[in-house]
């Protein structure tokens, strides 16, 4: 029983990481129209970061690795969440200074790579490609818990840091800083000859976005207790892009649903299902292509995701006579009505005036 | 009426023309589209920006604005050179535009597009929607006021919860340039507001384009449509191969030789069938 309950939590710890890198990708690329496809990579710097700053000085470890602080969770967490925003700064002036849609996409993906390989092949940073590992289970020794109970405690941390989150982006989005970020997205030029400086905003998303990405993968090292480069090759970013389309770009609550059907139901539960006789492996290679074939099935019949994003409505200035379908009761005139307006009258008033 | 608030804003010194170009060029490989184009545009005028196709009205308009670079030449807003800036800061400084084919923001409500529009805005800080949050609300508020009597009045406000994607032709039309009255410009570039609209709209266009020169606004046009160009527009420019050909009334240019040569006989004896 125990069992199950910890494969549960697993799956609910896996549900709620992967919303809070959804929602970071999706303020990204579903708000701003940024193609991060270098997302893993903040990830990725987000674990390492929290993990080597938690770690005891590296001599006698075994391991190589930078820091080595002893940093206290969730402090440790707080500063792979802003080394994956100092990483954004940097991609930000490389990349998205002067690029745009396809080509930042493609510089951005190799910018994924070369990160990859310098972290792979440098082992003084990250202890190479064996990746950081024994790093403590945060709080086990407040609460004396168990490998089982410490599972479901964390699980339920996660939950908690990723409704704080959801509350945090939710403002954002929701504030007029959020609908610049759309109508950049939208229109990077208009955006721009209305006086919104481009690369400002777009840098702003950078940073909260890889925020987001830094704490999510923080929180995967301290679950797990190791990373290494096996967790986060390049590929893993479109893992975060099919939960927000599945899910529906720029809702956060679809992303919650993306989370839930593509990363817990696609991705993990078909890890603890018990191998086929005589096919090790065929279940993984199975759910790889079944996530394919859902993310193409949602792209030809519902490219909005599950739950599309929604307008946003505001309430009438007040003194506002509704009637029930919220439209005024004094009614304007329809665009397309003939013009009986005062404006058609002083055209007219104009012309006359020209005559004379 | 509406009041078009704050459109008392204008770039540094009230005297003189509020736009002024000298010698803009810029070419596409070997093509010359704008050949040393020279036109100061009267404050609190309409100008009408006027010329055959291809003789550089959108290319001028894209300099003038900030969306392309010229290769030579100077660009001065009031007393402000700004040749060559970026464009967003020409926008913060006063100059707004709308596109041949509409630009409306999709993803974005009817509503949204025109609360984009205003320049700064405390929301748009993190600081402040974390640390300030009254304010935030307050001046949303004020901003979605001004907003829905700018909607009222370009006839918009029944949609204002719509996508702005959903709209028609016309609708967009009036969408772009009611955007750039909520931005309150000193200096409204528009491209062909007129293009591919009912004649209806066209004179509701007109009424509006009015409404702005009244409340201070200068409006430079780029317009095939000779009936609205000499019913609102106080002054006409003529392009013709990237050259400004001449300046006046239109009723003046049409003893212009060259310019009836050049463009005025085409549109008239293409109006008449001829």
């Amino acid at each position: 029983m125990a069992q199950f309950w910890y494969y549960v939590f697993t799956l609910v710890f896996f549900l709620f990481d992967y919303f809070i890198l959804a929602m970071g990708l999706n303020i990204q690329y579903g708000e701003t129209g940024v193609m991060n496809f270098a997302y893993i990579g903040f990830v990725a710097i987000g674990s390492y970061v929290t993990g080597a700053v938690s770690l005891p000085n590296s001599v006698g470890t075994g391991q190589q690795y930078i820091f080595g602080w002893n940093i206290p969770f969730p402090f440790n967490l707080i500063m792979g969440g802003i080394a994956a925003m100092l990483l954004a700064v940097v991609v930000a002036f490389i990349a998205l200074r002067r690029l745009r849609t396809d080509y930042l996409a493609m510089v951005l993906f190799a910018l994924s790579f070369v990160l990859y390989d310098i972290i792979n092949n440098y082992p003084r940073l990250f202890n190479g490609a064996d990746g950081l590992y024994n790093v403590a289970e945060p709080m086990t020794g407040v609460f004396h818990m168990s490998t089982n109970s410490f599972v479901i405690f964390f699980s339920l941390v996660t939950a908690a840091i990723s409704l704080i989150l959801w509350a945090v982006m939710s403002r954002i989005t929701r504030s007029p800083l959020g609908r610049t970020f759309r109508a950049i997205r939208d229109d990077a030029d208009v955006a721009s000859a209305l006086g919104k400086g481009v690369f400002r905003y777009q840098l702003t998303s950078m940073l909260i976005g890889s925020f987001f990405a830094g704490i999510g993968g923080g929180l995967i090292i301290q679950f797990g207790g190791s990373f290494n480069p096996s967790a986060w090759l390049p590929g893993e970013t479109f893992v975060v892009f099919a939960v927000i389309i599945v899910g529906g770009v720029g809702n956060n609550v679809g992303l919650l649903v993306g989370a839930l059907l593509v990363e817990t139901l696609l991705i993990h539960l078909p890890a603890f299902l018990p191998d086929i006789p005589g096919r090790p492996g065929l279940i993984e290679y199975f759910s790889a292509m079944v996530i394919g074939i859902v993310l193409m099935a949602m792209l030809w019949f519902r490219p909005q995701g599950m739950l599309p994003e929604r307008v946003r409505k505001f309430p009438a200035p007040a003194g506002e006579l509704l009637n029930r379908d919220g439209h005024s009761v004094v009614a304007p005139t329809p665009v397309e009505a003939v013009a009986t307006t005062n404006s058609a009258a002083q055209v007219a008033d104009a012309h006359e005036g020209n005559d004379a | 009426m509406m009041t078009y608030k704050d459109l008392s804003t204008t770039p540094a010194g009230s005297e003189g023309p509020i736009l002024r170009c000298e010698g803009l060029t810029k070419a596409f490989g070997g093509v010359n589209a704008v050949n040393g184009a020279t036109f100061d545009v009267p404050r609190n005028k309409i100008t009408a920006l006027i010329g055959p196709n291809g003789a550089g009205k959108t290319t001028v308009v894209n300099i003038l604005s900030g969306a392309m670079k010229s290769d030579s030449g100077t660009v001065h807003l009031g007393s402000t050179d700004v040749t060559n800036m970026d464009r967003a800061k020409i926008a913060r400084l006063g100059l707004m535009r709308t596109f041949q084919l509409s630009r409306e923001l999709g993803g974005l409500s009817v509503l949204e597009n025109l609360l984009v529009a205003p320049k700064v805005q405390a929301g748009e800080s993190i600081f402040n929607i974390f640390f300030r949050p009254r304010l935030v609300k307050r001046e949303e508020r004020q901003n979605i006021e001004r907003a829905t009597e700018i909607l009222r009045t370009y006839g918009l406000y029944d949609l204002r919860d719509n996508w702005a994607r959903e709209l028609s032709g016309g609708q967009k039309k009036l969408l772009e340039i009611s955007r750039g009255v909520m931005a309150s410009p000193s200096v409204f570039l528009l491209d062909e507001p007129m293009a591919g609209v009912n004649p209806a709209l066209i004179e509701r266009i007109g009424g509006y384009i009015l409404d702005m020169k009244a409340q201070g606004v200068t409006v430079l046009m780029i317009e095939h449509n000779l009936n609205v160009v000499e019913r609102i527009c106080d002054n006409v420019i003529v392009l013709a191969e990237g050259k400004t050909l001449a300046t006046g009334k239109l009723s003046e240019l049409r003893q212009n030789k060259e310019v009836v040569t050049a463009y005025l006989g085409e549109v008239i004896n293409a109006s008449t069938g001829h």
